[in-house]
Formats: structure tokens, C-alpha cells, sequence
């Protein structure tokens, strides 16, 4: 036995030999074909179910929704299937009037009809995007291209959740035919999972799980035609392995490569880098309770800190901005570099003096032994605790395992700590988190509404239940200049995010709520 | 004993065994103290208590445990593994879907291994404490012990990048379709239909992960070949049998091989049982959509039904396979069919 077998063995390698011959002349096509690697994290292309990093990058090119974000980042709100939209005088009614252009992949116009379905259809499904749809009481057609949308209390960021990939406006003739209902009986899932039911810029050609999804383009767009024709999004779970897949030309584009990889990669003249500051603020907390706190509960002592910090270093570290205030750069209204502090050290020293501190103090920092998005937390706080010492202020870095450094931050039992936060929603209104009244502010730091100077507190109501977008941002900027001078945070960067792709590929953009527009990628 | 009586009482040991796995797979996974809300919904569907409730509605989460046990041992019975919490979709099929995958990247890992580890199992016994035994046992140790994960994307780094002479990560090229599925091996699959360019393609991806997968298995395969070996090359009747003045090859490859083999065929199935459970690291890197990484994503989800399913395949394959290797037994080990 043995023996025959090794007699065949010639035999059989040159046949494995002239099959691989044969498969490398197998494909030669004239499409445009993109190939992405990335680590899928899809639980569903139906956008009333899937909501994942993955879910939102095919959604985004299969789908469109009411209004949406500029290309780049949130600052402000432009219109997509609706051509324009009125809020009532209360703020509860917002109408949008639909574009004459929309249509599905197949001819048909976007009616008011398909958004209301859709609308409803996320509510009732209860999945995990549903909890976006909880301020909306109702929805309805007014005619057959506009829509009606009453919420259950005024709320100026509403519009901000629209562009997110929940929101997907369905063709409702095609959900219907294949099982979808806007109850709680909808199965239509394993549908939208085989092709998508959009007017998008792509359509969804199949998905396996765990292996590919593949977009072909979708000849009924109204947009600017996309330059690739069919995109394929393969499942490479990891980073390292992508590296590899893009080093030898088989990807044109890795979505989730680490920083060391990105660096490995640099003066590599086939790979090109793209990087730009993601919407991650890092930043220092300083409790006003004086008995949590100590000198850093002092308003003066936490604007000298603002001061004393090197924030040029911080860039020299992890590039990205030195943001305004804890509202990121890349949101409406956000103070950028030109409005943010720069740093002082006499009127940091002079700040001390006055605030009884001349010759400093010695304090313990917290913060989770941690790297976020390539961000080494231990590198920065050793920053900081050189950055404190030119003004006198002693610090002693207490490192803490993620889990538990989080319970001392989330009960507000940390007097100086290091942290980092992510808007939850992609509106100025996040930065309410941070003045008095807000999770971070009030939580985290007793930086409480009772005794916060009543001029702040009516800000604040008043930036909440504005309308007005142009009113809205000017609220924000008073708000900010009043976080710059007497807060009790002191943030110091906004890191960039890095991407690494084909250096013969163009127009690519991070985008801080669907992370990658594939319409936008040409070469 | 005849064969028939000694297959009935080896299929006899499977029932309680698989029925004790789903019953420890089931309260282990019960027990982790963390609720899967955390892990399958998004942060702030957490402040939602009617989108909480619909959740565990939904999953039957909202039921005491040992409720849940029973209802999950009845659909069992009749076929059904339940949905997964993760994929939205029949574990049964999900199962379908990623284990043939595996169990085609095990197989081939497995025959590389035994080619491998027996080969140099023998050399190193033969020519015991001389140069190749020293060089053999040195490899085996590196490796049972060299990181898969390090080798891997070594071998990736060497073969696919710098030399381009095998496909890189996945089972077929992207702009490749799936042969049409009969067994859901591509390798075979493919030549059956008849499609070469799709073989030639499949064999190329398949080529590195189970040379890394047999390695691991060899370095094991070969140290218990060689210490099998020599006990047996020791044992009066090989003396006998060179004393007749038969050829060595004979001898080693004749006599002393067969009665050798035994513990080998256990190391083998282990490892095999080990392999088709889903080699979570080799899956990764290669980006091979495998049972493994099922588990993987699974377990970190609390997929409490894909962990159900996904335990009581490992442990029908384990008792499978060592179903297999006990009939083996009986026809290499004359004593048990004469006991």
C-alpha cells in the first residue's frame, strides 16, 4: 500500500502543479472589482435588526435614509431622500418633503409609503437598533411624497439620528412580498440578508456569513455613479492576516489593521495610509468634591491644569487635534484647534498662586491600564505626569485593571483620573454630558446642577430645547467658552484614526457613523 | 468476544455521555455570572426595560433554567438545536454551514501530521540516539511547543507574501464562485464537478493551514511512535524474527510496526477530535469559517444556543471518534478479540 502510493506521488503533484497553473489564468474580468478586508461583525443586513460596525458600511451603500451627514464628518445635517423638511413651532412634527429622483433598484419611486413602513417596522421588531426610534410617537404619509414625524417631546437632536443605518428607507412592496410586516410577526430578515431592499448606491448581492459580502453596483442610482463595479468585503478576522492579504495585492483595502501594523507598513511605495482624527477625546476628570477631589476640586486648579498641559505633545504621540472641550471635533459646533487652550506654564504657576498652591501639590492619578484604538493610556499618563511636574504638581500614577478602574469612574469615587469618551450621539447636545446635570459632569465628577451658578443652568435648558440650528450652535459655543474657563475636565487629544489600503486607491474617508462610504472609493 | 457484541456495548457508553455533556454544557453556560443582555445589546438599548424584555422573550431567557433545560432536551430529541442569539439563524444550519469546513482542513491537517509524525517516529526509532533521532525529537519538540500562531503567519509571511507560491487567507479566491456543494469540501466538491481552476485554487488556500495544523499533530504522533517503537523493538519476538534472518525492513515495517501502532491510532484520534473541534487560532488567521470560530464568537457572545450546539457536536465527535478508534482496536489488538 505504501509503496503504490508513493509511486503515484509524482503523479499527483504535477497534477496539483497544472491545476494551480489552470487557476491562475482562471480570472481575467473586466469589472471593477474592489476586495476589503475586514473582520465581519455582521448579526444582520436587515436594518431594523443589524447593528454592527459591518451592518452600518453595507447599509450605508445599499440603502439611503431621510437625511444624512457631510462625507466627512457630522457638523451638519444634509439632505438625502428628503429634499427638504420643516419642524413645527412646538419642535414635535418634523415634515420632510421627498426628492422627485428617489428610487429603488428596481424603477420605482421612494414614497412616503416605504418610509413610513420602514419607520415602523424598526419599532415594532424591537431589535437592537430600535431604541433609536424611542422618542417618535408616530409617523405618517401626508401625501405620496411627504412624511410626518411626530415625536413623543421636543428634541433639536433628533435629526442627527436619522442618517444612522436603522433608519434605511425598505422598499415596502418588495419587504411585504417576502414576508416582512410592520408587526411583530415581520420575516423578512433572511430576505434582506440575501439582497437588499434599498436605494442605495450598491445592491447587495449575497452575504456569507463569516466569509463575504459582495456589493454589485446598482444601475438605478441617482447619485454619481460609484466607479466599482461589484465590492467584496471579505471576513479576515485578523489584523495581522490582513496585513499579509494586503502586502501581496490581494486586498486593496484593510479596515482594521492596529497602529504597530500601520507602522510597519509605512515607506512600503505599494500601500498608501490615510489618517484623520476619529471621534475619541481623551481627557482628565478632576472631582469638584473636595473630599474625593482635594486641590484638584478647585476651579483655578483645574484651569491651571488645562494650562500646564503640552497638548503639541499629545499630537507628537498619536497625531490627531487638540480639541476645544470635551465636544468633538467633527460635530456640529465643536471649538477646533484655533479655539482650543494653548499651553501657558506662568499663567498655569499664577493660576496655583491664587489658588493657594504656589508650590504645588502631590496627587494620585487614575486611570485604566488600557490601549483604545492604538492609544496607549500608560504612555499618556506618564505625559502627564511630567507635562504636572513643570508647574509643581506631583503626580503618582495608579494604573488599574479596565473593569475596576471603570467602577471607581462610573460611581464618581476617582479624584484625578484619565479617561476617554466617544459621543453617543453625533449632535453637540453629547457635550451636555459634561456641565453639570450631564452622566459625566454630575456622575462621575459631583460636578452637580444644585449649586452650579443658575446663569450656566439656564444655558444649558436653553441649548436643549432650541430648534433653531444657527441659535443652537451659538448656545454650544457659550457653553464651551464656559467649560474652557471654569470645568472640570481638561481634555488634551482627539487621537487619529489610521487606515491602510492600496496606495492606487482613492477617496478614502473615515466617517464617525458609518465609518466607510464604499460609493465614495474609486482608483 | 465477537464483533457485534463489542459494538453494541462501546455504542452503549455514547448515550449517557452525550446526554451528561448537554446537561454540564448547559449549566456551565448558565452559570457564567453575566447577563447576555450585556453582550448582545447595544449600550444604550440597556436603558430600554421593554426592549430588555423583548430580548429575553424572545430567547426564553425569561423561564428558570432547569424549564429551559427541558424544553432544549425535547427539541433536541426531535432534531432542533434552536436559533442562534448571534447569527439569527438555525444552529443545525449554522452548523451545516462551518463544519464542513473544518472537518476538510482537520482531515488533510491530520494526514499531513501522520505522514510526518510516523515517518519520523520510525527514523528516530531506528536509528535511535544517533543524529536523525536527536534531529527528529528536536523538531517534534518545536513542534508541540512553537506558538500555531507565530508559525502561522510566519508561513503566511514566507509563502503567500514574499514568495507568492500559495493562496493567502480564506478557502477560495474572492472573485472564485463555491463548487457545487455535495460534501461542502471544496477540494472534493470541486473535482467532482470537474473544476479544475476551482481545485487548483482550493488546494492552494488549503496547503498552509493544514501544514500547520499537521504539524502540531506530528511533533505529538511522532514522539509516541518512536517510544512505541522501541518498546516494541525490544519485546523477544523481533529478537526471533531477526534471529531468522529476515530484513530489517521487515522486520521494523512487518513486525514491529503493526503492534507499535496502537497507542499511535489513540494519539490520532485525539488529535483528530481535537482538530475537528475547531482549531480557534489556525481559523483565525487563515480566516477559515470553521466550527472553531463559531465557538469562539459563541462564547463571547453568551450564544447560549449556539453553545449548546456547538458542545454536544464536539463531544459526539470525541466519542465518535473514539467510537472509531476502540473498532480499530479490535482489529489490531488480536487480545481483545479473543477475551
Amino acid at each position: 500500500m505504501r509503496g503504490s502510493f508513493l509511486r503515484k506521488l509524482p503523479a499527483l503533484l504535477l497534477a496539483l502543479v497544472l491545476a494551480l497553473l489552470i487557476s491562475t489564468t482562471a480570472f481575467a474580468q473586466d469589472e471593477k472589482v474592489l476586495v476589503i478586508g475586514h473582520a465581519e461583525s455582521t448579526d444582520s443586513l436587515d436594518p431594523a435588526r443589524g447593528y454592527t460596525q459591518t451592518t452600518g458600511i453595507v447599509l450605508k451603500a445599499t440603502y439611503q435614509t431621510l437625511v444624512t451627514f457631510p462625507a466627512a464628518d457630522a457638523s451638519s445635517i444634509e439632505p438625502e431622500l428628503a429634499e427638504s423638511w420643516t419642524v413645527s413651532e412646538d419642535g414635535l412634527t418634523y415634515t420632510f418633503m421627498l426628492s422627485a429622483d428617489a428610487a429603488f433598484a428596481d424603477g420605482h419611486p421612494v414614497t412616503a409609503d416605504d418610509v413610513v413602513f420602514s419607520i415602523n417596522r424598526l419599532k415594532a421588531i424591537k431589535g437592537n437598533p430600535a431604541f433609536l426610534a424611542d422618542g417618535i410617537a408616530s409617523v405618517s404619509a401626508v401625501d405620496a411624497s411627504t412624511v410626518a414625524i411626530t415625536l413623543t417631546a421636543a428634541s433639536p437632536s433628533f435629526l442627527s439620528l436619522l442618517p444612522n443605518s436603522a433608519f434605511s428607507v425598505v422598499d415596502s412592496e418588495a419587504v411585504k412580498a417576502n414576508g416582512g410586516t410592520d408587526g411583530e410577526d415581520d420575516a423578512a430578515e433572511a430576505y434582506l440578508n440575501g439582497t437588499s431592499a434599498g436605494s442605495g448606491a450598491y445592491i447587495l448581492e449575497s452575504w456569507e456569513p463569516q466569509v463575504e459580502t459582495v456589493l454589485v453596483r446598482n444601475a438605478a442610482y441617482k447619485g454619481a455613479a460609484p466607479h466599482f463595479d461589484r465590492i467584496i468585503i471579505q471576513n479576515i478576522p485578523e489584523p495581522a492576516t490582513q496585513k499579509t492579504a494586503l502586502e501581496a495585492g490581494d486586498i486593496g483595502l484593510a479596515l482594521d489593521l492596529t497602529s504597530d501594523q500601520i507602522s510597519a507598513l509605512k515607506g512600503n511605495a505599494d500601500i498608501a495610509i490615510a489618517s484623520g482624527p476619529a471621534n475619541i477625546i481623551h481627557f482628565l476628570l478632576m472631582n469638584r468634591d473636595e473630599s474625593i477631589g482635594g486641590p484638584v476640586s478647585n476651579p483655578q486648579v483645574a484651569q491651571a491644569i488645562r494650562y500646564a498641559l503640552d497638548y503639541e505633545g499629545y499630537k507628537a504621540l498619536w497625531g490627531g487635534v487638540a480639541p476645544g472641550t470635551n465636544l468633538a471635533v467633527g460635530l456640529a459646533g465643536a471649538f477646533g484647534e484655533d479655539k482650543a487652550i494653548q499651553r501657558d506654564l506662568d499663567k498655569a504657576k499664577a493660576l496655583l498662586a491664587e489658588a493657594g498652591y504656589p508650590d504645588g501639590f502631590e496627587i494620585t492619578l487614575d486611570y485604566p491600564d488600557f490601549s483604545f484604538q492604538g492609544v496607549n493610556m500608560n504612555t499618556n499618563a506618564q505625559k502627564i505626569q511630567a507635562d504636572l511636574a513643570e508647574v509643581g504638581i506631583v503626580v503618582t500614577l495608579n494604573p488599574g485593571d479596565l473593569g475596576t478602574a471603570l467602577d471607581g469612574y462610573r460611581n464618581g469615587t476617582q479624584g484625578f483620573a484619565y479617561w476617554f469618551w466617544g459621543p453617543d450621539k453625533l449632535d453637540p447636545e453629547d457635550f451636555l454630558a459634561f456641565l453639570p446635570g450631564g452622566k459625566v459632569a454630575s456622575d462621575r465628577t459631583k460636578w452637580l446642577a444644585e449649586g452650579a451658578d443658575q446663569s450656566l443652568l439656564d444655558l444649558i435648558a436653553q441649548a436643549k430645547g432650541e430648534l433653531d440650528p444657527a441659535k443652537r450652535i451659538d448656545l454650544y459655543g457659550q457653553l464651551q467658552v464656559i467649560a474652557q474657563e471654569s470645568g472640570a475636565f481638561a481634555p488634551f487629544n482627539q487621537p487619529d484614526i489610521q487606515t491602510a489600503f492600496a496606495a492606487t486607491l482613492k477617496g478614502y474617508v473615515w466617517h464617525p457613523q458609518w465609518l466607510l462610504d464604499l460609493a465614495l472609493l474609486s482608483e | 468476544m465477537p464483533f457485534y457484541l463489542y459494538f453494541l456495548r462501546r455504542l452503549l457508553f455514547v448515550i449517557p455521555t452525550l446526554i451528561g455533556i448537554t446537561a454540564a454544557a448547559f449549566f456551565i453556560a448558565n452559570a457564567i455570572p453575566s447577563d447576555p443582555i450585556n453582550t448582545n445589546l447595544p449600550q444604550s438599548a440597556l436603558n430600554n426595560p421593554e426592549m430588555i424584555a423583548a430580548f429575553r422573550e424572545r430567547w426564553g431567557l425569561d423561564k428558570p433554567p432547569v424549564e429551559r433545560y427541558f424544553t432544549y432536551l425535547s427539541n433536541l430529541v426531535q432534531g432542533d438545536l434552536g436559533t442562534s442569539i448571534k447569527t439569527h439563524k438555525p444552529v443545525a444550519d449554522d452548523i451545516r454551514r462551518f463544519l464542513p469546513a473544518t472537518a476538510e482542513l482537520a482531515t488533510y491537517g491530520t494526514l499531513f501530521g501522520i505522514a510526518i509524525g510516523v515517518g519520523f517516529g520510525i527514523i528516530s526509532a531506528v536509528w535511535r540516539n544517533s543524529f536523525p533521532d536527536y534531529l527528529v525529537r528536536i523538531l517534534s519538540l518545536i513542534g508541540v511547543s512553537f506558538p500555531v500562531f507565530l508559525l502561522a503567519l510566519l508561513a503566511l509571511q514566507v509563502f503567500y507574501v514574499n514568495l507568492g507560491i500559495t493562496a493567502g487567507p480564506g478557502r477560495l479566491g474572492v472573485k472564485l464562485d463555491d463548487p457545487p456543494a455535495v460534501t461542502g469540501w471544496f477540494t472534493v466538491d470541486a473535482l467532482l464537478a470537474g473544476q479544475f481552476s476551482v481545485l487548483g485554487d482550493a488546494l492552494s488556500h488549503i496547503i498552509l493551514p493544514s501544514i500547520i495544523l499537521g504539524l502540531y499533530s506530528s511533533g505529538i504522533i511522532a514522539r509516541i511512535t518512536r517510544s512505541s517503537l522501541l518498546e516494541v523493538l525490544g519485546a523477544d519476538y523481533i529478537r526471533t524474527a531477526r534471529a531468522k534472518g529476515l530484513s530489517e525492513r521487515l522486520v521494523v515495517g512487518r513486525h514491529a510496526l503493526r503492534n507499535a501502532l496502537i497507542p499511535v491510532v489513540t494519539v490520532i484520534g485525539l488529535s483528530y477530535g481535537n482538530l475537528l473541534s475547531g482549531a480557534v487560532l489556525t481559523e483565525s488567521i487563515f480566516a477559515w469559517p470553521g466550527i472553531g470560530r463559531y465557538m469562539f464568537r459563541a462564547s463571547t457572545s453568551q450564544d447560549f444556543p449556539a453553545i449548546m450546539g456547538v458542545s454536544i457536536l464536539i463531544a459526539a465527535i470525541y466519542v465518535g471518534v473514539n467510537f472509531i478508534v476502540d473498532i480499530l482496536y479490535y482489529f489490531l489488538d488480536p487480545r481483545i478479540r479473543l477475551a
